[in-house]
């Protein structure tokens, strides 16, 4: 897998309007080969609109999304999904009444689905696919800690670890690159910390991610690179820590004062 | 229950693989279907048991939509168009039957090609709303277009298909093999990775659809199936009674193919051949109390729905449970998740 060079995703120009909403404006961005992007902003910043313009929920009202070469803006889910760009949501992340094996296979459609005619005959090819998936699914259990509840029903799961079966679900589709939507919402300090560490070794496995969230700690201590959007706009993209210095970002999470202060307190030489 | 899903339609049953027991159960029921008009011949029953042949097709082609997470309501209007062009190819075309067969297959499966993918776009409450107008169109059409269908009288005198099936016992035996054709290619349908799909795709449309899905594709593929598999039910079902009438295959009609559905669960095609039996049978042993037939058709859709919303096949297992003592493990989880 080639790191620099053409990126993996770009994002040029994105907006989407509802109305005379405009939830997101004007945004641009790309995610390299292996790389972990954050997109960060307060309650309402259009972070999951942004997401869903570009997984094909909605159809973009401006801009181009490129994924891999291929123009893909508008495309539908599973077409997206086919390419390799696959994504988990907020709320609906698992199957309840399924057991978690289960709740993979189904992940698995893409590498299990033989043609009509062979998936109505149990053809040899269906059988091989099934087979080969079975494998994969035996090994991705396994990688993520899921071993132990293969044949738990998902409802009957922690919360935490259903959040984790939902990454599961998304990386047996194999995909190239997954965005996540707020993968640790309501979850524990400690959880989080768990599913950070899951988010690091699905890209040490060379897939790139974007991930969503409001938690800054969670999002500088995982990403490479974050974005930061306020009113469906771009505040600021860079480093972790280039972002969290960047005034407008201060002023935007925790107020005026507080930027005229924090500036003021970077300022301050020595001598004073 | 993903919010998407718009009428709580259950959760598939777990998959698991044909056990000694389901094999020993089909080998029993194989014997008692080929065995019984020889034993009930000459009786009313043998005309009841082809009935449910017919009506099992039509049962379980329903299910396909049904599990794609739509409840249509106007599948007996695509089982009267199969039964119509059967009937008018055979009688005012003199085409032979096996022909006018494939044409009543083709027909309605063509109307589903067109009707579907502007249907399906609606979910819940809509679809049902939308199919049940769509269903009494499709009625008034048989009413009003005369010079073919006979108009609100119907078609008289219609042929049995061959002259050798105007015994009652060979037409049942035609009516088996096409109802085990049919009803075996749902079953292999839904329990291949379409099937598993189809499942997913009713209890998480998004979460389906992000795995590569065709969710809308797969949609209108299981429609047009199903609509076309109708047509077989429509063929043999005219041809038996030698009449065809408009007032067949009206919206009332079509939620009867719902009821058996519901009845015998809507997740397992075991559950749709159920609810035939129970459906066609009922009315037949209540003959003599024409007037209670309603009520206790009420009665008894009110219990199954508020003690055992999987259906009958949640009874089956239910008792399989308690005999085999594994206490509920299957049972629990059928009953746990339908009433949520």
């Amino acid at each position: 897998m080639s790191t620099g060079g053409a990126p993996l995703l770009a994002v040029e120009g994105l907006s989407m309007t509802f109305g005379a909403l405009k939830a997101v404006q004007d945004l641009s961005f790309t995610v390299h080969d292996g790389e972990i992007l954050g997109i960060i902003g307060p309650n309402g910043a259009g972070k999951t609109t942004a997401v869903n313009a570009i997984s094909g929920t909605f159809k973009p009202t401006a801009g181009r999304v490129t994924f891999d070469g291929h123009l893909v803006t508008g495309f539908a889910p599973h077409r997206l999904a086919e390419l390799g760009l696959v994504r988990t949501y907020q709320a609906t992340t698992v199957y309840g009444t399924q057991t978690v094996r289960e709740n993979c296979r189904r992940g698995a459609f893409l590498h299990l689905y033989p043609g009509f005619f062979d998936a109505l005959i149990s053809s040899a090819k269906a059988r091989a696919m099934r087979a080969a998936v079975e494998k994969e699914i035996d090994r991705l259990l396994d990688w993520l800690g899921l071993a132990q509840f293969a044949d738990t029903e998902a409802r009957n799961l922690p919360y935490g670890v259903q959040k984790t079966l939902g990454m599961a679900i998304a990386m047996a589709a194999r995909p190239r690159l997954i965005m996540l939507d707020e993968p640790v919402a309501g979850l524990s300090a400690e959880e989080t910390d768990h599913v950070r560490d899951t988010i690091k070794r699905i890209r040490a496995s060379g897939i790139s991610a974007i991930v969503i969230d409001h938690n800054m700690r969670f999002i500088s201590g995982l990403c490479d690179r974050v974005l930061v959007i306020h009113h469906g706009q771009e505040l600021a993209i860079g480093t972790p820590a280039e972002v969290m210095s960047h005034p407008d970002v201060i002023e935007a999470y925790l107020g005026k004062g507080h930027a005229a202060a924090t500036a003021k307190a970077n300022h301050a030489a020595p001598g004073h | 229950m993903s919010p998407q899903a718009p009428l709580s339609l259950g959760a598939a049953p777990p998959r698991t693989m044909p056990g000694a027991g389901l094999l020993a159960i089909s080998a029993l029921a194989g014997a008692v279907l080929l065995a019984w008009p020889i034993v009930f011949q000459g009786s009313f029953l043998v005309y009841i048991a082809t009935l449910v042949m017919q009506f099992s097709i039509g049962a379980c082609s329903l299910q396909l939509i049904i599990r794609t997470g739509h409840i249509s309501m106007s599948h007996q209007a695509f089982v009267g168009i199969g039964g119509y062009t059967s009937v008018i190819l055979v009688m005012k075309a003199g085409w032979a039957w096996h022909f006018a067969l494939l044409a009543a297959i083709a027909a309605p499966a063509l109307a589903g090609a067109v009707i579907g993918p502007i249907l399906l776009r609606l979910t819940g409450k809509y679809f049902v709303l939308v199919t049940f107008l769509f269903g009494e169109i499709v009625r008034l059409v048989f009413i009003d277009w005369q010079s073919m269908t006979g108009g609100s009288n119907g078609i008289f005198e219609i042929p049995k298909p061959y002259p050798w099936m105007n015994d009652p016992t060979a037409y049942y035996y035609v009516s088996l093999g096409f109802a085990v054709a049919c009803v075996g290619f749902c079953i292999r349908l839904m329990r291949s990775e379409i099937g598993r799909a189809i499942d997913a795709m009713r209890e998480g449309p998004n979460l389906t659809e992000c795995a590569g899905v065709p969710v809308f594709r797969i949609k209108v593929v299981m429609f047009i199936i199903a609509c076309g598999l109708s047509g077989v039910m429509g063929s043999l079902n005219a041809h038996m009674n030698n009449v065809i009438t408009p007032g067949n295959y009206g919206p009332m009609e079509s939620l009867n193919l719902v009821v058996m559905n519901v009845l015998g669960g809507m997740t397992n095609m075991a559950g749709a051949i159920i609810g035939a039996v129970f459906l066609i049978a009922l009315p037949e042993l209540l003959r003599g109390y024409v007037e209670w037939q309603r009520v206790f058709y009420g009665i008894i859709l009110i219990v199954v729905m508020a003690s055992m919303p999987g259906g009958m096949v949640e009874l089956l297992a239910r008792l399989r449970s308690r005999l085999t003592g594994r206490e509920a493990h299957l049972a629990s989880a059928v009953a746990a998740e339908g009433r949520t």
